[in-house]
């Protein structure tokens, strides 16, 4: 119950305070009109190639728009502690510190999942995706995949700004590069193996698929093995933040730079 | 005035190259967009318009470019605690923003060369441009037009403390209606006169003619008239926003 707890509030509660895109403006400017406006960009692009349809886009950029929260959310997680100062409150504290970052990351995928419902919605309203109503439920549970997945990716990210001072670049280029390897905008068979590879290991791959599975009308069966292969991801990220996090701040204590900035 | 120009433009590049933020992101960005942008234009069997989409894509980093800089130019001012000593400077606030801008540009070519290069070398895009001469001009060109239009931009951000909120979502719109990789013409009729009066879409259109054939020059004087135009609309705003900012007590507030 405590474990809970520490996860549920002290979550909620690291979230108001280090998330810094919470006011309104931000909130609307990066993460709800940002995600929407590159989604049109790419469906006008992938219109005027006929490299795919309208749905490709506009599931794959849904799905993708959870990057922004999850990826930047997760370094600003670990990366503003030490910006305000708080990192060593929060290492010494006696709760597990594996526990207290893995709480973290459930707001940022919640807030993910809320940005890719809202970036679909204009999908639908903009460019006249129609869905089958009981696509929903699943569509709904890939995007949760995704927006998980993600945090915990933008968590690893964020234990790299235990070493590294200016994590911020790691964040900017990671998310870059989600728009090229995951195959949301370039069909996967289109890239080079090596790309499709490393593409099957970031967060987002396998959601696309399985959101792009449920949007053409497939069921559950169809698209369970790439919601599986999402969650072995998220998984996977999740551990190792938590081992980073761990070697990390050892290093930082011994090189006495855990708060250098 | 010149002098002002020159100076503050290259003291604000050598800013922004010993940024290893800027440095990282300059360097790589446009390579992933490139990189993007060639497949999407192999996948959609059109490897005759790579070097167009090479040319585009960096482009698209110039814009990304001048939009960071000029949504920071007020903002990293703030930070720094300097923007009340430059707006209090004996010269026109516009000489003091104006190379912000220029130097976010003139940095930001470096996207263009880079996606060339990177298309030539790693893709074997012939650099078989039709119009070479003119193109150099184009480029030099879109730089001084970008340059204006982010001068337009940060004149606003001067009465946001958050300016950052306005340019995070600009970067795709401007992509997308000024042409750089798509067309116009498959815009929403709607768009079209939005896009006639953005300086980036008659600097990407001269571009796009000095590569695959065309006109350029108009295009290239239209995007100079514009620019001029945001210009003049720049240092209003800039003088109006910051007598507003001064009055309300919010010009440093970040």
């Amino acid at each position: 119950m405590k474990t809970l707890r520490l996860i549920g509030i002290g979550g909620a509660l690291a979230y108001r305070a280090l998330f810094n895109w919470t006011t309104p403006a931000m909130y609307v400017g990066t993460l709800l009109a940002g995600p929407t406006f590159q989604l049109l960009f790419f469906a006008y692009l992938g219109r005027q190639l006929q490299v795919a349809d309208d749905r490709f886009f506009i599931v794959g950029n849904a799905v993708l728009a959870a990057s922004t929260a999850g990826v930047f959310g997760g370094t600003m997680a670990v990366a503003n502690e030490r910006r305000y100062g708080t990192l060593g409150h929060v290492l010494l504290s006696p709760r597990s510190r594996t526990v207290i970052f893995w709480g973290r990351v459930l707001p940022y995928a919640g807030n993910g999942l809320l940005i890719t419902a809202f970036t679909l919605g204009m999908g639908v309203l903009l460019l006249g995706l129609r869905l089958p109503l009981d696509a929903l439920p699943g569509l709904a549970l890939a995007l949760a995949a995704g927006s998980l997945a993600c945090g915990f990716f933008g968590l690893t990210l964020g234990a790299l700004g235990l070493r590294f001072r200016d994590v911020w670049v790691v964040s900017n280029v990671s998310a870059s590069l989600l728009l090229l390897l995951t195959g949301v905008n370039v069909p996967r068979e289109g890239l080079p193996a090596w790309m499709i590879s490393v593409g099957q290991l970031l967060p987002i791959t396998h959601a696309a698929e399985a959101a792009r599975r449920f949007a053409a009308g497939e069921g559950l069966s169809a698209a369970a093995p790439q919601l599986g292969w999402e969650l072995l991801v998220g998984a996977g990220y999740a551990l190792l933040a938590a081992a980073l996090l761990r070697i990390f701040e050892a290093e930082s204590r011994r090189r006495a730079s855990l708060e250098t900035l | 005035m010149l002098r002002t120009l020159l100076i503050g433009t290259l003291l604000h590049a050598k800013h922004l190259s010993r940024s290893p933020f800027e440095i990282a992101l300059a360097l790589v960005i446009p390579l992933v967009q490139a990189t993007l942008a060639v497949y999407l234009f192999r996948a959609g069997d059109e490897p005759h318009r790579l070097l167009e989409a090479a040319v585009g894509a960096g482009l698209m980093g110039i814009w990304s470019s001048v939009l960071t800089g000029s949504g920071g130019a007020i903002q990293r001012q703030r930070w720094h605690g300097t923007l009340e000593m430059i707006m209090l400077a004996p010269r026109h606030p516009v000489l003091m923003i104006l190379p912000i801008t220029a130097a976010s540009a003139v940095t930001g070519t470096y996207s263009l060369l880079a996606t060339l290069l990177w298309g030539r070398l790693i893709y074997r895009i012939p650099l078989d441009f039709r119009h070479p001469v003119a193109f150099l001009v184009a480029a030099v060109v879109c730089v001084v037009g970008l340059s204006m239009f982010g001068l337009l931009m940060a004149s606003t951000f001067v009465l946001l403390r958050n300016a950052n909120a306005l340019a995070n979502p600009l970067e795709y719109p401007i992509w997308l209606l000024s042409g750089m990789l798509v067309p116009i013409a498959t815009l929403p009729s709607w768009t079209v006169p939005i896009a006639a009066v953005l300086p980036t879409t008659w600097g990407a259109r001269a571009l796009r003619e000095a590569t695959s054939g065309g006109p350029v020059w108009p295009s290239a004087g239209v995007c100079l008239a514009i620019s001029a135009a945001c210009l003049v609309l720049g240092a209003l705003f800039l003088v109006s926003f910051e007598r507003r900012a001064r009055a309300a007590g919010t010009l440093a507030l970040s």
